[in-house]
């Protein structure tokens, strides 16, 4: 009974979530076919669809579309694990011990209202145009957000839980493993796919900045050639790998954090 | 030490003395004889927040084996108390002893159960009660064996690898009371266990801790807002008024034994003892 409506529920919602993007293409057939918009501007699906097979086929400027993606996944992959790791550990310890957060408060704060984008010219400099300019660029975002919601996160645990814990003989070290942490791990897990999101977006500008593989690069150079289909081939393709990571990270998160919202 | 606790046949409740056999002022079911070191003991202790006095001058102790029930309305400072001999305040004046030696911090040898239970929902029931074993090391095989007898003890057999999440808010309690007992501590703490529950969970509850408490020979301090649970579970009620004095009043209660036995609710002694607090209280 309650797992029948429960899967009625699940059905549901997915029937549900299917509704916005029929409508959107929808409108887009029907714009494109009155010959609204010249195709320059806005081709219509079935073109794109074509040069989306035909990418699949031929490749992107001699190099094959997996390769492109490929590229991407790994800088974003990376600068994400990278950054994740490093802004969950500093975040956590910011808030568990007062002076190490009185040491990051100034710097993190300075550079965190900072757009990523605007630190471009700065990175060409310091690193040059390669791959360690695009990944230092994603990896400093995520890192920042990272840090600030693990940070806010050890302030998860109420003072009775912190208190039980101390009572039953739980010492920092015990106290913070069994307790901090868990009662952070919610807020961290909102925070990757924050962070997941973000990475995705700097991932294309990074690529904006030079190289000849990357998804970033297949829009930035379609464009500059007014392959307008192929532009829009790649945004959908970057598209769908934030759709397909940020519900994978939302379904660890409910297996991670499987107390969550329970009570 | 006990120069500030007032007993209850000085202060003059009329229509309260009528049956004083029922109720019997220093003489009572304490199972310490009058020389016995007490366990705990609380010498003119003062508290404050920010400058702002709570109590001062608070005396009392209580023996091994005692269960002693702090009654109060809210911000009477029942609370403070507690939270002063679990460790998890200080006096700033005079001294809260256990077993002679100031109290310094949080220990296992203090359980604490809370009003809301502050049970870890990420674990199980096992391994919310065998938290203390964890932390001082114990290996698996014994906190497990720990898990099964105190989940017995607290009725939660068969519940050991359900989450909190999944209990309803009587189950979550003996969650908390088996968890405070597994670390076999000196004395229990006991915050408004009981409060959030409904009137029947909290009288099953109310006869299992006594039931408890007979089997373990555990010594218990109870908070609790309510003169029912009071009188119902307590060897010795403090009622506490304004503790900024010092002064409380104190009852000891004389009900048949066993104690658990809902029967002594409907017990003359217990109907008596109820009206006299009753009338303090409203005093």
């Amino acid at each position: 009974m309650n797992d029948n409506s429960n899967r009625l529920a699940r059905r549901r919602y997915l029937a549900l979530s299917i509704v916005s993007p029929v409508l959107i293409l929808g409108i887009w057939i029907m714009v494109t076919a009155q010959g609204a918009a010249p195709a320059i501007i806005l081709p219509s699906p079935s073109v794109v669809v074509s040069s989306f097979v035909d990418m699949f086929w031929r490749g992107y400027s001699g190099v094959p579309i997996g390769t492109h993606i490929a590229a991407s996944l790994w800088r974003v992959g990376t600068a994400f694990i990278i950054g994740a790791l490093l802004g969950i550990a500093v975040g956590l310890i910011r808030g568990r011990v007062s002076a190490v957060d009185a040491l990051f408060i100034v710097p993190s704060e300075i550079i965190r209202p900072i757009p990523p984008l605007g630190l471009i010219p700065l990175f060409i400099l310091w690193f040059g145009i390669g791959e360690l300019s695009k990944i230092l660029l994603i990896l400093l975002s995520v890192f920042l957000i990272m840090m600030v919601n693990a940070q806010a996160g050890t302030r998860g645990s109420g003072l009775d839980q912190l208190r039980a814990a101390q009572s039953m003989g739980a010492n920092r070290w015990q106290t913070f493993l069994y307790v901090v942490l868990p009662s952070a791990l919610p807020q961290i897990m909102t925070g990757l796919r924050i962070a997941m999101g973000t990475a995705l977006t700097i991932l294309v500008a990074a690529e904006l900045l030079g190289g000849d593989r990357g998804l970033g690069f297949v829009i930035l150079d379609a464009s500059s050639f007014f392959r307008t289909p192929y532009v829009l081939a790649g945004i959908i393709i970057i598209g769908m790998i934030g759709l397909i990571s940020d519900r994978g990270i939302a379904l660890l998160s409910r297996r991670i954090v499987h107390w969550e919202g329970k009570r | 030490m006990n120069a500030r606790v007032i007993p209850l046949l000085s202060n003059g409740e009329a229509g309260a003395m009528n049956a004083p056999d029922l109720v019997h002022p220093g003489a009572g079911a304490a199972p310490a004889k009058a020389p016995a070191r007490p366990l705990l003991e609380f010498a003119q202790v003062g508290f404050g927040y920010n400058g702002a006095e709570v109590m001062k001058n608070v005396s009392f102790s209580i023996q091994e084996g005692e269960f002693v029930a702090l009654l109060g309305p809210s911000g009477c400072g029942k609370t403070t108390i507690l939270n002063i001999i679990a460790g998890f305040l200080a006096p700033i004046e005079g001294g809260a002893l256990l077993e002679n030696r100031e109290i310094a911090g949080p220990g296992p040898d203090r359980g604490v159960v809370f009003q809301a239970g502050a049970l870890f929902e990420w674990m199980t029931v096992a391994d919310n009660i065998t938290f203390s074993l964890r932390c001082a090391g114990r290996p698996k095989k014994e906190r497990r064996q720990v898990a099964e007898e105190m989940a017995a003890l607290v009725g939660l057999s068969g519940r050991e690898n359900a989450y909190p999440y999944e209990l309803s808010g009587g189950m979550r309690q003996r969650v908390g009371l088996a968890r405070a007992l597994a670390a076999k501590p000196k004395i229990l703490l006991m915050d408004e266990p009981f409060s959030a529950l409904d009137v029947q969970t909290r009288e099953v509850l109310q006869e299992e801790i006594l039931h408890i408490r007979d089997l373990t020979r555990c010594t218990v301090v109870f908070v609790t807002h309510s003169i029912d649970e009071a009188v119902f579970l307590g060897d010795r009620i403090f009622l506490l008024k304004d503790l900024r004095n010092g002064a409380f009043d104190e009852y000891r209660v004389e009900l048949p034994s066993p104690r658990a036995n809902a029967e002594n609710r409907l017990h003359a002694a217990f109907i008596k003892l109820r009206e006299v607090i009753y009338r303090k209280m409203r005093h």
